[in-house]
């Protein structure tokens, strides 16, 4: 009975992701047809990743995104971190109200806060580019760090600040060598969420981005308007090579801290 | 007299509009092992946090060492804590934890490593430096966080409920190596606490705190045969309170019983209270007790049986007793005179030692 149950589970369980990368599996492999189209495989080439690599206006763009997504997602980090900590800080009504205002940015839809960046910027004269998408970027990865590293802080116990004070360290020490090590975790974790996002943003990155600036997923979608090219494909799949390598050291990253940073309680009784 | 290591002056605190502590004054001897005891809320962390100086004292003067330290902050007073969570630093080994202190202070490494060696040797956890401090058990890392205080040489030691999460066995040895740690380090330890039996069995000295005042001080001994009122008397120990009327000095009546006691220095026919503790009550037949009960209950705790009775004036007593009895039965309760200790009603510590002294010289 058991045995029979655990076999449907494992059924239904290939069955959901075989659906949810089915697509990717057959845009990878369309990637390395000879043929221009996805209606049938021409036989195995290279050719589109040599058109890829020659195409140079297309590289242009993939550093220009990895560049405003590593920015900005550093930034994003900083800033966040310190929102957060200022948050643990404050008290009753005023700290609701913060998470509150947070919490809005993370669930209202992109196209709000697309379009209201492109006036924001558009009264204050910003011209559209580089800098106006790195902002926006920056802004709209903050609630996600606050989200990522606040819960980490609400874990530390507050008398390892006042350990820290009690031993003779100064707030600064306080700071950075207790409570920034102790929510590593999250700081990195934030870190990373708001990179995956600042990279496959493409709702608030097409209403802030001008002529002569483009990112990746704006830039797949204006050549999608046109007839899917192959060179696409190739560039997908190179993307989800780099998305899925991320993914690996991120877990291997998490496992090696996770074995120093978990968090001490006092339990009696366990590794006895 | 030993010299005065830490003094509090009229210390009162207050959150908001609620009083914490009203009015604290004592002092502390250095070099010696000093216990805050008190129920949950009574103000002993309070007192506690503003000795290390995490709070500060809303009035009132604090003096250390003879200097006055309201206004010296946290991280610059010669005192280090043992928190009740211990505090460990998560993401440092044992050794790491237990050199933070030093670190900070900017001494050099090789001093570090022979004091950090030394502080773990003291608490019994040598080879232990490189583990993870998820990789101790509760036990043991209570004695990283021993260690990596008193590794800074601390002038006092304060430590915060620091036994309770323990389990009772573990608890009991530890109360045992802290006492012998105290002797070998020479230093003044002050433990908070709300374990009377911890308190009996660790300290030189009990201060007992109750509704942010302190209720009585003195030794383990003093306190338990002595105390000065119906809390403390019924905080420490198992007791039987009970009214009773101060015919004269050294005569008491209970119950409408005259009882001859070693009690004197009050008004004729005052009212009083009296205590009469569970293990000093006797079980004989009726007819030699000086109380005639019935038993209600017997509860065996191993050590003695838990007896519950009551008079022929419906009056309980508890009672502990190394022998059995029977439910249902009659005995006969027996005492001794100096078996009986009289309190009074609203006596502070002061008048109580100074009637102390004025019958006590008369003999």
């Amino acid at each position: 009975m058991k045995k029979h149950s655990l076999k449907w589970s494992t059924i239904y369980l290939a069955f959901v992701f075989i659906i949810l990368y089915a697509p990717i599996i057959y845009l990878v492999i369309y990637s390395f047809s000879a043929g221009k189209t996805m209606e049938s495989f021409h036989g195995f080439s290279f050719q589109h990743y040599m058109d890829l690599f020659a195409d140079t206006r297309m590289i242009t763009i993939v550093i220009n995104t990895l560049l405003v997504a590593l920015l900005a997602s550093l930034l994003a980090t900083i800033i966040g971190t310190l929102g957060a900590l200022a948050i643990k800080d404050s008290h009753g009504k005023w700290r609701n109200s913060l998470m509150s205002l947070n919490n809005v940015l993370m669930v209202s839809p992109d196209v709000i806060i697309g379009a209201s960046f492109l006036i924001f910027f558009t009264v204050l004269g910003v011209r559209l580019g580089f800098i106006s998408v790195l902002l926006s970027h920056i802004a709209f990865s903050i609630p996600i760090v606050v989200l990522m590293v606040l819960p980490k802080l609400n874990e530390l116990s507050p008398t390892l600040v006042d350990a820290a004070y009690d031993l003779g360290a100064s707030r600064w020490q306080t700071l950075t060598r207790v409570i920034l090590p102790a929510i590593g975790p999250g700081i990195m974790a934030g870190y990373f969420m708001a990179f995956t996002y600042s990279l496959d943003d493409f709702a608030v990155t097409f209403f802030v981005t001008g002529n002569g600036f483009s990112t990746l997923s704006v830039e797949i979608y204006s050549r999608a308007r046109q007839g899917v090219n192959l060179e696409i494909n190739a560039l997908s799949t190179l993307m989800f090579i780099v998305s899925l390598l991320l993914v690996i050291s991120y877990y291997f990253i998490s496992q090696h801290a996770g074995r120093r940073h978990h968090l001490v309680t006092v339990k009696e009784g366990d590794a006895q | 007299m030993g010299k005065n290591i830490l003094e509090f002056r009229h210390v009162g605190k207050k959150y908001g509009d609620n009083v914490v502590l009203k009015d604290i004054s004592f002092d502390i001897e250095a070099g010696k092992f000093y216990t805050l005891l008190g129920p949950s809320g009574s103000g002993k962390t309070t007192i506690l946090r503003i000795i290390a100086g995490f709070d500060d004292a809303t009035s009132g003067d604090v003096y250390f060492d003879g200097q006055r330290i309201n206004d010296v902050p946290a991280n610059k007073r010669q005192v280090n804590t043992v928190f009740q969570d211990y505090a460990l630093f998560p993401h440092m080994n044992v050794a790491e934890n237990v050199a933070f202190g030093l670190q900070i202070k900017g001494v050099d490494k090789k001093t570090i490593q022979e004091r950090v060696h030394q502080a773990l040797h003291m608490v019994r956890l040598d080879g232990y430096e490189e583990r993870e401090i998820t990789a101790m058990s509760g036990g043991q890392r209570q004695r990283v966080a021993i260690a990596r205080a008193i590794v800074n040489r601390p002038k006092v030691l304060l430590l915060d409920e620091a036994l309770s999460a323990l389990d009772h066995k573990l608890r009991v040895d530890m109360q045992t190596e802290l006492r012998q740690l105290q002797r070998q380090l020479g230093i003044t330890f002050i433990f908070v606490t709300h374990d009377q039996e911890e308190a009996l069995a660790m300290s030189d000295q009990i201060m007992i705190i109750n509704d942010g005042k302190i209720q009585q001080t003195g030794t383990p001994v003093d306190i338990y045969d002595e105390p000065l009122n119906h809390f403390v008397a019924d905080f420490i120990g198992e007791s039987n309170i009970v009214p009773a009327v101060m015919k004269e000095d050294y005569l008491v009546n209970i119950n409408g019983q005259d009882f001859e006691c070693v009690d004197a220095g009050m008004k004729t026919n005052e009212r009083v209270e009296v205590v009469l503790r569970p293990e000093d009550l006797d079980i004989t037949t009726p007819d030699k007790g000086k109380l005639v009960a019935t038993v209600d209950t017997q509860l065996f705790r191993g050590v003695d049986y838990q007896i519950t009775a009551h008079d022929l004036r419906n009056h309980e007593w508890k009672i502990n007793s190394i022998h059995k009895t029977t439910v249902g039965q009659q005995v006969g309760l027996t005492f001794d005179p100096e078996d009986i200790h009289v309190m009074r009603y609203n006596e502070s510590e002061a008048d109580f030692d100074a009637r102390l002294d004025s019958y006590e010289e008369e003999e």
